[in-house]
């Protein structure tokens, strides 16, 4: 099972590295986000009770986690092309474990997700953010993105065998990103928003993923913080990849 | 190779797609699955390869129970679906070494046999080109290599020249008869090009409507029609010709008639022999007739007679069911629909028959891909008066839900069996 997926895995990456101009669009994104929401909320920094000296400082973790939703959230989408395509179907006349088909699509999106992330981390540190480069922290950071990217790829699998269509697929990618980014610290910190948002920000996997990254990449280190977001992180990852691969087992017309 | 016997799948829709399809493959034969679109074919190979779950029926693929051994079929049947399931960005070689390994098959062996198949199919100066760049025939032979890879004995190809010029269809008929030949494949392959099934396979099994109507060789199927048979084409489409060319039809040394559009093929013991007496009935009846041929007997008959009015009928039954009764009413579907609704009181039977049938050959055009066979059968066999056409009232019985509603109704077989010579009854009232 692991060979199957090992080859699997391979036949996506370079099929991904062959589409180069695909990968550089997705970085565009974060960096209009980052410029954008950067100049927007510049003089929230200089409220009193905020964190950071820089707003771009504060924001950086969010923007990290942001590439991380909407780059792994278009793995259903490719799913339900391949099983257009008759690539799947290919898959499953053969040997192959149903558990590895799965598996390999979903970790091809975390490692490329890890990739797009490390190249704006670089980015962002040429235009004057403050980021840790210590590269201890930084893979503790790119732990967090891993599994995030994780669970939302297997979300998005799952969905799409579910639901069997791009259109509402793309729509339930689109109400799980963007509301949970803002029921999140990413972009506000938790001292400025209303009760009811830290409520919902409690239960919120992507706030324990925005604020474990900072923990580590951004100002103080507080191991501690990053520590409570990573076991979430993992039960929130293990818990959609359990239900992603159960799905797929059970296609079958 | 295969056994199928009673298979029998229901989709979530509630369509019957198989409905107690029996089936054996020999080892070592090419077997074709031949039927109009929607007939089960793909779904029957889909059970077949471990694809798709059944409802009811025995299913022994490659040898194996696709049940409880599924994993023991997989490891021993090569597939090339319709949708070719190759990934365009990468080589041909890329494609062949997965597939290789999602066998589980030593880097080497593949190695091999990539080799080994890539000259075998000519694909050598393809190889390491992305598939992208390969024209339809080209990716075809990949295709069918790359299932190869891991020396299956039994191999599902559904509809493998589909969408082919004639030259790289010919090119891979060429092939596929040489796998046969040479490496002993055996091989089960659906079409609905007549040709094809001809030409390819040892025996062809007609489906349609998710049963296998008749099974034999081409040459078995051929024999089994009823002589040769006169095509008539005529000056005018006029319910009078119409009514004419039907009681044309009905004189003795006729066997079945059976309308094709606007044209009539009449099935003769002797052609050459009947040419004349045919045109003699024909000013006998004042029938203007613009062409006519004779035409030795084909797949094509066969097919006619096996698949004949259920033609896409059970594709989508419910669908169509509306239209066939908005035009049977005279809404304007049919070209002579307006006619027969004067006629449907007095002339009884085949008026409404043929009415209802034309209005469903309209229906069906739009999905009609290609095919030039329109339904409209209507089949006066062997002095069986009381029952003129078994076949259309065996479909109307067999069908389920759409069709069935509609052959009780308003033109019940009864309306048509009491009076089976309608088409004299119409010339009466003229």
């Amino acid at each position: 099972m692991l060979a199957d997926t090992w080859h699997l895995f391979g036949k996506y990456m370079r099929i991904t590295i062959r589409m180069p101009m695909w990968s550089l669009f997705t970085l565009i994104q974060p960096l209009i986000w980052l410029v954008i929401f950067g100049s927007l909320f510049k003089n929230m920094a200089q409220l009193p009770g905020f964190p950071t000296d820089s707003y771009i400082d504060y924001f950086i973790p969010g923007v990290l986690i942001m590439t991380v939703l909407f780059g792994s959230s278009w793995s259903g989408v490719s799913l339900l092309r391949e099983i257009t395509a008759g690539t799947v179907d290919r898959m499953l006349v053969s040997p192959v474990s149903r558990v590895s088909i799965v598996l390999s699509r979903i970790l091809h999106s975390a490692v490329q997700v890890v990739l797009q992330v490390l190249i704006i981390l670089i980015v962002a540190a040429l235009f004057g953010a403050s980021i840790t480069l210590n590269p201890f922290y930084l893979l503790l950071g790119m732990l967090i993105v891993f599994f995030l990217a994780v669970a939302f790829a297997a979300l998005s699998n799952g969905f799409a065998i579910a639901l069997q269509r791009e259109e509402p697929l793309v729509m339930i990618g689109n109400l799980m990103t963007l509301p949970l980014m803002f029921f999140s610290t990413a972009m506000v910190p938790a001292a400025f928003m209303p009760t009811w948002i830290q409520n919902i920000s409690l239960v919120n996997p992507i706030n324990y993923a925005v604020e474990s990254v900072r923990a580590v990449l951004v100002g103080d280190i507080e191991l501690g913080l990053y520590a409570k977001g990573l076991v979430v992180l993992i039960v929130f990852a293990g818990v959609t990849l359990a239900w992603a691969v159960n799905t797929f087992n059970a296609l079958r017309d | 190779m295969i056994r199928v016997k009673g298979l029998t799948k229901v989709f979530a829709s509630g369509t019957k797609a198989l409905d107690g399809l029996d089936l054996e493959v020999e080892s070592g034969e090419i077997m074709a699955l031949l039927g109009p679109n929607g007939a089960g074919k793909t779904t029957a190979i889909r059970v077949l390869s471990t694809l798709s779950g059944f409802d009811a029926g025995e299913v022994i693929s490659a040898g194996y129970n696709v049940d409880s051994d599924g994993e023991k079929v997989r490891q021993s049947i090569g597939v090339v679906a319709q949708q070719t399931g190759v990934d365009y960005l990468l080589t041909g070689r890329e494609n062949m070494m997965l597939q290789g390994r999602m066998y589980r098959m030593t880097t080497n062996d593949i190695k091999a046999r990539i080799d080994e198949l890539a000259s075998y199919f000519d694909l050598n100066e393809a190889l390491d080109r992305l598939v992208s760049t390969y024209s339809g025939g080209m990716r075809r032979k990949l295709d069918i290599a790359t299932a190869l890879i891991h020396r299956p004995q039994l191999v599902f190809l559904d509809e493998p020249t589909l969408g082919l010029d004639i030259k790289s269809r010919k090119m891979l008929w060429a092939y596929i008869e040489k796998l046969n030949k040479e490496l002993g494949l055996t091989i089960l392959l659906t079409t609905h090009y007549l040709e094809e099934a001809d030409n390819l396979s040892h025996r062809v099994s007609i489906i349609c409507a998710g049963k296998i109507r008749v099974v034999g060789t081409p040459e078995e199927l051929k024999s089994g029609v009823k002589g040769d048979s006169v095509i008539l084409e005529f000056e005018n489409s006029e319910p009078a010709t119409q009514a004419a060319a039907n009681a044309l039809g009905e004189q003795d040394f006729i066997k079945e008639k059976v309308w094709e559009g606007n044209k009539l093929r009449l099935y003769v013991e002797n052609g050459s022999a009947s040419v004349a007496r045919i045109a003699q009935a024909a000013a006998d009846n004042g029938v203007v007739i613009k062409s006519l041929s004779l035409s030795q007997p084909s797949l094509d008959d066969v097919y006619l007679i096996h698949t004949g009015t259920s033609f896409e009928s059970n594709e989508e039954e419910g669908a169509d069911e509306w239209w066939k009764q908005w035009a049977g009413k005279g809404g304007g579907g049919g070209k002579w629909s307006k006619q027969w609704d004067q006629q449907e009181d007095d002339a009884g039977g085949d008026a409404s028959l043929t009415d209802g049938s034309s209005g469903e050959a309209e229906a069906n055009e739009g999905s009609n891909e290609g095919s030039k066979e329109k339904p409209s059968v209507a089949q006066s066999t062997d002095g069986a008066a009381e029952q003129p056409w078994p076949q259309q009232s065996e479909w109307k019985q067999g069908d389920d839900a759409g069709s069935g509603q509609w052959g009780q109704g308003e033109w019940g077989k009864g309306d048509w069996s009491k009076d089976g010579s309608g088409g004299d009854n119409r010339k009466d009232g003229k």
